[in-house]
C-alpha cells in the first residue's frame, strides 16, 4: 500500500515511497506554473527530509522562472504572514505537521498568506496532472535569495496585537516543548517580545523528534512530568510547524487539545463578538461557548483550508478546530500556534487565573478519540456502510458521518493524511462516548475481514 | 529528415538546453540513478559558474538525499578542483553540474568515481542501464542524511600544485599575467593561485558568475578582449580558460594567440626536458606531438577522443609516463591529478618561461609548425556514421586509416579526423597539415565530399 495523499491544500506522503524528488518537483513545478509571477517563499520544519524536498522545491520554482525567497526553516504561521508582509505570490511549506518522520508534505499558500482555496487548489492539481510545466531559458530562471530576518517584523506584530504589558505583570513561567520542530528556531523571539520566563523543551531544530509531533495529552508527558518541578504556569505542546497546540496545566495535567479553541474562543468572544468557525469533528465545547455568547457556529469540513475558506467566505471573527489550531482574523486567518500561545497567556494574565481554573469554566465533555486501519480502496465504502448503524437517525454526510445525540454525537470520517478512519465520538457521559466508539470500531473491523 | 536534439547522453555525461530538455526531474532522475549505482555515502558536488548551476545543483541534492547519499555541497568550483577533492575525500563519488565549453544555455552532470575519474565506458553503460531502469533505491525518512557545505574546496588542489611546481624560480621572474576567465569556474581559485606564483595578474571577466562575456571555448576568435590586454598593459603572457577550467589556451607576449594545440605542445616539450616517459593524447591531437616525442625518444600513445580515454590508458600502462592530454587545451599530469586541468597547464607554461628565460614567441619558434582546422557539421551520430562508412570505402587505400574513433585518415602530409561529437549534435572534421593552404584545401575537399553523401542519402 503507497501512501499519498493529494488535497486542495497539497501533498502529503510517506518519503521514499510517494514523496521522491519527482513527485515534488512535480508539484512545485505545478505551483510555480500556476503563480506565472515572483516571488515565491520557501520554507520548512525540521525533519531529516526536508532538505531532499527543499532542494527540489526550489529547484522545480526556479525553472519555471519563479524567483524563490528561501526562508530556510521556519514555521508555517510565519511564512504565512511574510508572504502577505512582502506582498509575495504565494508560498510552499515543507512540513507534514503532526505526523510522524516518515512522512512529509507540501502545503501550498496563496497571495494572502492562506492555504489554496478549493477552486485555487484545483487549478494547481490540473496543471499537475496536464504535467504542462512552464520551463523558461538560462537567462529567465528564477533566482533564489535568502529571507531578511523575517522573526523580527512577525513578533513585532504579535506583540503589537496581544496586551503584552498584561503577560509581563503577570511574570509568567512557560514551558514550551517545539517537538525540535521548526519552532525551535523562534521560541526566544517569542518569550522576548511577550515578556515571560520561557523554559523551553526538546528545543533543536535536528529533525529527530523525540515522540510523535502531535499535540495531545500522549505526547505530553514530557512537559507534565516537569511542569511542578520547574514551577511552571502553563505548558505548551507544539506540532512540528506550529500550526497546533495542547495544554498542560500547571498542575501537570495534560489537557485534551480539544480545550485549546474553546478556552480562547470564550475569552476573545466576550470582547469581539463574531461569528465563529469549526469543524465537524470538534467537541461540542466551543457549541456552548459560542452559545453563551450569543455567536453563530458555522461548521465545515475538517481541515485548515476548509475551515480558513469559510472563515473568510463568512467574515467570521475565529476559527478553530479540536486538533489545536486557532485562528483570530484580526491577526491573520491561519491557524497560528504563536498567537494561540499568546492569546493563552494573554487571558490567564488578564483573568489572573491559571489553566485549572479557566476550564472549569468550560462544559465538561468527554471525547473519545480512535481510528482504525483500513484499506483505501475500500475506505469509502465502509464509511458509507456505517450508516446503517442509525437507521432513525439524522445523518450529516457532508463529511464522512456525523450522527447528533441528545447528550453527545459521533463523527466518522476517513483521515486526510492516512489510510485510516477515525472515530470521533463525544458525551457528558465518558461510557457512552466510549460505548458508541466502540460499536463503530467493532463494525468495521467486521467489514474489512 | 533534420532533426537535432538539445539532449546528449554520452561517455562524456549528460548534457541538455536548460528550459528545454535540462528539467529539474532529469537532473534528479540522473542523481538517483548514481547513488543508487555507487552505493549510499558521501557525494561531492560541485558547479562551474553557469547560470543555470543552482538550478540544476538542487536537483541533484534532492535526487541524492532521496536514495541515502550524503552531499557535500562544494559549490562553484574548477572541475580539476571537483575531481581531486572527490578523489581525496572519502567519498563514494562525484557529480559536476557543468556543461564544460557549450553555450551559456546549456547545463550538464559529469560523473566522477570514488578515485576522482570520470566514468569510463564500462562503468557508464552500467550507470546508464540504472538510469533507463527507472528502479532507485530510495530509502526511508529515518534514513536520510544531512547535507553539508564545503567552503574551501580548491585547498586541496592549489597545494598540490604548489608543491609540485619549481615556485620558486617562477616567483623570481615576477611574471605579469593577463587571463581571462571567461566568468567561468576557474575566477574562484585563479587570483589564489597566481598569487602563490609571485605573479602581478590582470583579469579579465574574472567574476564567476556565467555571464560568459564571449563563447566559453577558449579559441582565438573568442578572447580578442585578452589579446589587446596583453598588448595594452605588457604582459609576459595571456591565458584564457574554458568555463569549468579544464582546458587552457595561451596567448604570446605580444598578444598573438597560439591556439589552444599549443598548450599540451609546448607542455609536453618542457615536461619531456625534465624527464622521461610515454605521452598520452588523442587521436585528433596535433602530429607536432609526435615530431617532439621523437626528440626524446618518448613514445605515443594515441586513445579515443574524451578525456576519460586518455586518462584510463595511462592509468593502464605500467611503464614510465611523461604527460597526458587532449588538443583542445586540456593537459594532464598524473603528479597532479590524472585529469585535465588548466592550473596545472598555467603552471607549467610559467615554469617553462622562468627555467629557460625565454618568452611565448621564442618557445613557440622552437617547436614545429602545423596547421589544423576544426571545423563542424550540423549531423547526428547516425548520419555521422553514414558518411564515415562511405568515406572508408573510398580511401581505404589512398592512406593509412584508423577505425578507433571516427575515422581517421593520415594522407602523405596531412591528416584529417571525422567524428561525431560527444556532446553536440554535430559532426566534427579535423584537418592538420605542414601548411595553411593544405590544410584548408583538404578540409574543403573533404567537406565537399561530405556534403555529397549526406545529401545523396537523404
Amino acid at each position: 500500500m503507497k501512501l499519498l495523499k493529494i488535497g486542495i491544500s497539497g501533498v502529503r506522503g510517506i518519503v521514499g515511497e510517494t514523496i521522491t524528488p519527482e513527485l515534488v518537483m512535480n508539484f512545485a513545478s505545478a505551483f510555480g506554473t500556476y503563480v506565472g509571477s515572483d516571488p515565491v517563499l520557501v520554507a520548512r520544519d525540521t525533519r531529516i527530509s526536508g532538505s531532499m524536498l527543499h532542494s527540489a522545491c526550489l529547484s522545480a520554482l526556479t525553472s519555471t522562472g519563479c524567483d524563490v525567497i528561501d526562508l530556510g526553516v521556519c514555521p508555517t504561521p510565519i511564512l504565512q504572514y511574510t508572504v502577505k508582509r512582502l506582498k509575495a505570490k504565494g508560498g510552499i511549506s515543507i512540513t507534514a505537521g503532526h505526523n510522524d518522520i516518515k512522512w512529509n508534505a507540501l502545503t501550498f499558500i496563496n497571495e494572502e498568506g492562506t492555504y489554496l482555496n478549493a477552486f485555487q487548489g484545483e487549478e494547481v492539481l490540473d496543471i499537475y496532472h496536464l504535467g504542462k510545466f512552464l520551463k523558461v531559458s538560462t537567462d529567465n530562471l528564477g533566482r533564489i535569495k535568502s529571507a531578511d530576518n523575517y522573526m523580527d517584523p512577525y513578533f513585532k506584530s504579535l506583540g503589537e496585537f496581544l496586551d503584552v504589558q498584561a503577560i509581563k505583570k503577570a511574570s509568567l513561567k512557560v514551558i514550551i516543548d517545539t517537538c525540535n520542530g521548526a519552532g525551535a528556531k523562534s521560541l526566544d523571539w517569542l518569550s522576548r517580545h511577550l515578556n515571560f520566563d520561557l523554559v523551553p523543551v526538546n528545543n533543536e531544530p535536528n529533525g529527530f523528534f523525540p515522540h510523535d509531533p502531535e499535540p495531545r495529552p500522549r505526547n505530553a508527558q514530557q512537559v507534565a512530568s516537569i511542569i511542578k518541578v520547574v514551577k511552571a504556569d502553563v505548558g505548551f505542546v507544539l506540532n512540528s510547524d506550529v500550526s497546533r497546540v495542547s495544554l498542560v496545566a500547571e498542575d501537570g495535567e495534560t489537557l485534551s487539545e480539544e480545550y485549546t479553541f474553546p478556552l480562547i474562543a470564550n475569552h476573545y468572544l466576550k470582547h469581539n463578538p463574531g461569528t465563529v468557525i469549526t469543524s465537524r469533528s470538534t467537541s461540542k465545547m466551543i457549541e456552548d461557548v459560542a452559545r453563551q455568547n450569543n455567536c453563530p457556529l458555522v461548521k465545515t469540513k475538517v481541515g485548515q483550508s476548509h475551515s480558513i475558506q469559510s472563515l473568510i467566505y463568512e467574515d467570521a471573527v475565529l476559527a478553530g478546530e479540536g486538533s489545536g489550531g486557532v485562528a483570530i482574523t484580526e491577526f491573520q486567518p491561519v491557524f497560528d500556534g504563536f498567537l494561540t500561545m499568546g492569546m493563552i497567556l494573554e487571558i490567564m494574565a488578564k483573568r489572573k487565573m491559571n489553566i485549572s481554573r479557566l476550564t472549569e469554566e468550560l462544559p465538561r465533555y468527554h471525547i473519545v478519540k480512535e481510528k482504525t486501519y483500513c484499506p483505501s480502496t475500500k475506505i469509502h465504502s465502509i464509511v458509507n456502510e456505517v450508516k446503517k448503524l442509525y437507521p432513525d437517525r439524522q445523518i450529516d454526510s457532508s463529511d464522512g458521518i456525523r450522527v447528533d445525540f441528545r447528550s453527545g454525537w459521533i463523527h466518522v470520517r476517513t483521515s486526510a493524511t492516512e489510510p485510516m478512519i477515525r472515530i470521533i465520538s463525544e458525551d457528558t457521559s465518558k461510557e457512552k462516548a466510549q460505548e458508541r466508539a466502540e460499536e463503530v470500531a467493532r463494525f468495521i473491523s467486521s467489514l474489512i475481514k | 529528415m533534420k532533426r537535432t536534439t538539445s539532449l546528449k547522453i554520452s561517455i562524456s555525461g549528460v548534457r541538455g538546453v536548460v528550459g528545454e530538455s535540462l528539467t529539474p526531474q532529469l537532473a534528479a532522475s540522473f542523481a538517483q540513478a548514481f547513488g543508487t549505482y555507487m552505493g549510499q555515502g558521501m557525494v561531492i558536488v560541485g558547479q562551474d559558474s553557469r547560470i543555470s548551476g543552482t538550478m540544476v545543483k538542487k536537483a541533484v541534492l534532492s535526487g541524492l538525499l532521496s536514495v541515502g547519499c550524503q552531499p557535500i555541497d562544494i559549490g562553484i568550483c574548477p572541475i580539476p578542483s571537483i575531481q581531486i577533492f572527490t578523489g581525496e575525500a572519502k567519498s563514494v563519488g562525484g557529480i559536476a553540474v557543468t556543461a564544460s565549453h557549450n553555450p551559456k544555455e546549456w547545463n550538464g552532470l559529469k560523473f566522477i568515481n570514488g578515485e576522482g575519474f570520470y566514468f569510463n565506458t564500462h562503468q557508464m553503460d552500467e550507470f546508464l542501464d540504472i538510469y533507463h531502469q527507472g528502479e532507485f533505491s530510495l530509502v526511508e525518512a529515518e534514513k536520510y542524511k544531512i547535507p553539508k557545505l564545503e567552503q574551501n574546496p580548491t585547498k586541496l588542489h592549489l597545494e598540490k600544485l604548489l608543491s609540485y611546481l619549481d615556485v620558486d624560480s617562477i616567483r623570481l621572474k615576477k611574471f605579469k599575467v593577463a587571463i581571462d576567465c571567461c566568468n567561468g569556474a576557474g575566477a574562484v581559485l585563479v587570483p589564489r593561485f597566481l598569487e602563490a606564483l609571485g605573479c602581478q595578474a590582470i583579469l579579465i571577466n574574472a567574476v564567476p558568475d556565467g555571464s560568459f562575456a564571449h563563447h566559453p571555448e577558449p579559441i582565438p576568435e573568442n578572447i580578442t578582449d585578452l589579446c589587446q590586454t596583453i598588448s595594452r598593459k605588457k604582459a609576459d603572457v595571456g591565458f584564457a580558460q574554458d568555463a569549468d577550467a579544464d582546458r587552457l589556451a595561451i596567448c604570446s607576449e605580444k598578444g598573438k594567440p597560439l591556439g589552444e594545440e599549443l598548450t599540451l605542445i609546448l607542455a609536453t616539450k618542457y615536461i619531456l626536458s625534465k624527464k622521461s616517459g610515454a605521452v598520452f593524447v588523442n587521436l585528433s591531437t596535433s602530429q607536432a606531438i609526435d615530431d617532439i616525442a621523437g626528440e626524446f625518444n618518448a613514445s605515443v600513445f594515441r586513445t579515443k577522443i574524451g578525456e576519460i580515454n586518455v586518462v584510463e590508458r595511462m592509468l593502464s600502462y605500467h611503464g614510465k609516463i611523461a604527460i597526458g592530454g587532449e588538443g583542445n587545451g586540456g593537459v594532464i599530469l598524473p603528479e597532479i591529478h590524472p585529469c585535465r586541468d588548466s592550473f596545472t597547464a598555467m603552471g607549467l607554461i610559467l615554469e617553462y618561461m622562468a627555467s629557460s628565460g625565454k618568452t611565448i614567441s621564442e618557445l613557440r619558434k622552437e617547436v614545429p609548425r602545423y596547421y589544423m582546422i576544426k571545423d563542424k557539421i550540423d549531423g547526428t551520430q547516425e548520419q555521422a556514421y553514414r558518411i564515415i562508412r562511405q568515406l572508408k570505402k573510398r580511401y581505404w587505400n589512398r592512406g593509412e586509416i584508423s577505425l578507433l574513433d571516427g575515422l581517421k585518415i593520415q594522407l602523405e602530409n596531412c591528416w584529417i579526423h571525422i567524428r561525431p561529437s560527444n556532446t553536440e549534435p554535430i559532426i566534427r572534421v579535423i584537418v592538420e597539415a605542414k601548411s595553411k593552404e593544405e590544410a584548408e584545401r583538404t578540409a574543403s575537399q573533404f567537406k565537399k565530399e561530405i556534403l555529397e553523401i549526406s545529401d545523396w542519402k537523404s
